[in-house]
């Protein structure tokens, strides 16, 4: 499928601020950016010590146009056993950004580790992250053109996107009658023909 | 000075400089103690690290991006391809987002999830095998490669008779696993859990007290467990640092809770700790194993009875109508996933994988998004490598045991 035609969510039935009581898999809060950044020193401060993961969404037909998604873990500081550990509170901050110029607050001074995080949505999404120490490519390239991972950035790169594939060996582009050609072909007529018990040919209609 | 040293240009860093007493190095990409294409420009004054910066992306093949375009049943193949040491565990937690997000989790016959904890235990004791051997190496030990690639070796075999292939099987399908594990496997099976008890007593004896291991590895690359915690740290590298966090006890999935097992947990936060703490969890993934192994005489099914979603089995397709039609649905088009978005975490070996799965409702993931493990884990190294020699980086990069597949997807 060319990637022009990625599936959109327009008139889908995926709503963005939906939320999936079904699947407990965490605790969800959405904000909206200008409250990010004190949403997630609260939680902070609230014991979620551990950042697990900052990963990005393109909904290109929505208003905002990305997701930020945040994934935090509560656990404790000092050495712990399985039953202190016991079941840590697991929560999922999302946060929209509007696609022109998206932009939301780093996290990395709050978790050392949104750095790289942080890096790679930059990298493949376009997104910037205010106040990030390092901010630049990590996955790609550093010279490279386009966000990667946007819905809208063809799958095979801009620059192979314009070169057709070649096309297969269809019906309708092999005119009729033509016969079959190749070592493979030849080697298939004669096991053919082998099998019908007639004069074996070497592919090319010449008699060997 | 600086003139006689060529400036070698790496997308705007200069590789190789001096200033004053420092000297700016580049270590890898292509170097085997990086464990895959890591490169670390390092700033050293004599043999002292000042700074380490990891340059990472050199193995980025945008596995995410291909996965939202492939089928819901063909996303799987590409995933397994990130962490290539344990490719069934990338596969399982790929498997069970999806199966949570269509909402078939407590409909996956019980046969099937206690294959699916089986190949993932052989899994970690392979992973960690790579990981002994290859971290073996770095510090000089040789032999032990070939003492741990005997046992991986034996799990890849089992691998390769329950799926197909040795590496990237594809075995774990929606719903269930790909076909029942055939006969011959248990007997293959059985062998392995009779001979790994005492290949583990011969590896631990030859390092657990080696002095030249515990003279590298003890007290170098030590992380805090508060370190750990904000580092992001999971799995072994987490529990190497005292905190107990295993997603098989804190969250667990395929019941995993029917199993007794340990996690085991070491304090002091060192590269040994971390080593010890490994070599314990290929003794408790073993015990998972042999209770699993009991379990398996018992026949069911290995596919949820779902026709829409399981592919119907190769002989009905001749004789059925029905069949046909569902598997040439299956086949040629996928099957439509609920809307929704789903966090589904498993413990790698290497700690908390987990994809973050968004559907839209279309026969294709719209989004997936993976929590690397090896990633997070890896650029704890920024915090480790300052003020220590540069022979102490390579065990600590052997020691957070970074897969490059996974770091750059």
């Amino acid at each position: 499928m060319p990637s022009s035609q990625v599936p959109s969510i327009a008139g889908t039935a995926l709503d963005p601020t939906a939320v999936r009581p079904d699947i407990a898999d965490a605790e969800i809060v959405r904000v909206a950016p200008s409250e990010l950044r004190g949403k997630l020193e609260s939680l902070r401060a609230e014991g979620f010590t551990q950042l697990l993961d900052i990963g990005g969404v393109d909904y290109l037909d929505r208003d905002p146009r990305f997701d930020v998604v945040y994934h935090l873990l509560a656990l404790p500081l000092k050495p712990a056993t399985v039953a202190e550990v016991a079941v840590p509170r697991r929560i999922r901050v999302l946060c929209g950004v509007e696609g022109e110029a998206p932009s939301v607050p780093s996290a990395s001074d709050l978790w050392p580790c949104a750095d790289w995080a942080e890096r790679e949505i930059f990298d493949l999404y376009g997104i910037t992250f205010a106040g990030h120490p390092d901010l630049r490519r990590i996955q790609m390239p550093y010279d490279w053109e386009g966000y990667p991972l946007r819905k809208d950035y063809p799958l095979r790169g801009p620059a192979r996107e314009a070169t057709p594939r070649p096309a297969f060996a269809l019906k309708s582009n092999v005119p009729a009658g033509t016969p079959p050609s190749g070592k493979v072909a030849a080697a298939l007529q004669k096991r053919i023909a082998l099998a019908r018990g007639q004069a074996i040919g070497d592919g090319t209609g010449e008699k060997s | 000075m600086s003139s006689t040293i060529p400036a070698a240009i790496g997308g705007g860093l200069d590789v190789v400089d001096v200033k004053g007493n420092s000297m700016t190095l580049s270590m890898g990409p292509q170097h085997p103690s990086t464990h895959g294409v890591l490169q670390v420009v390092i700033e050293v004054s004599g043999e002292i690290v000042e700074k380490a910066e990891m340059e990472i992306g050199y193995l980025h093949t945008g596995i995410e991006k291909s996965a939202e375009n492939l089928f819901w049943t063909q996303a799987g193949t590409v995933i397994e391809r990130m962490d290539y040491l344990n490719p069934l565990g990338n596969a399982l937690c790929y498997v069970l987002a999806v199966e949570k997000l269509l909402g078939i989790t407590d409909d996956i016959p019980v046969r099937a999830q206690q294959i699916r904890v089986l190949l993932s235990e052989l899994s970690r004791i392979a992973s960690h095998c790579v990981w002994l051997g290859t971290g073996g190496i770095d510090l000089g030990a040789i032999s032990t490669f070939f003492y741990t690639f005997d046992i991986r070796e034996d799990i890849l075999d089992l691998i390769e008779v329950s799926g197909g292939a040795r590496m990237h099987p594809n075995y774990f399908r929606i719903g269930g696993l790909n076909g029942d594990i055939p006969s011959g496997f248990l007997a293959k099976l059985d062998a392995l859990i009779v001979k790994f008890p005492g290949r583990m007593r011969e590896l631990r004896a030859l390092l657990q007290n080696n002095p030249i291991l515990r003279d590298r590895m003890i007290d170098v690359g030590i992380i805090s467990a508060e370190d750990a915690v904000k580092w992001g740290l999971t799995g072994p590298s987490l529990r190497g640092s005292g905190i107990a966090y295993d997603v098989r006890k804190a969250f667990p999935y395929s019941g995993y809770e029917k199993y007794a097992f340990d996690v085991p947990v070491r304090d002091d936060g060192d590269a040994y700790a971390r080593f010890l703490v490994r070599l314990d969890e290929m003794d408790e993934a073993m015990r998972i194993i042999s209770q699993v192994r009991k379990e398996l005489d018992t026949p069911g099914p290995i596919m949820v009875a779902n026709p829409k979603i399981a592919q119907p089995p190769k002989e009905t397709i001749a004789l059925s109508m029905e069949a046909l039609i569902h598997h040439f649905k299956i086949v040629s088009e996928s099957f439509r996933v609920p809307p929704g978005d789903v966090y589904q975490a498993i413990e790698s070996p290497r700690g908390e994988l987990a994809y973050y799965v968004v559907s839209n409702g279309n026969n294709r993931p719209y989004r997936v998004r993976t929590r690397p493990p090896s990633m997070y884990n890896l650029q704890a190294m920024k915090l480790l490598a300052p003020g220590n020699l540069i022979a102490d980086i390579v065990v600590m990069i052997g020691s957070l045991d970074p897969v490059f597949g996974e770091v750059d997807r």
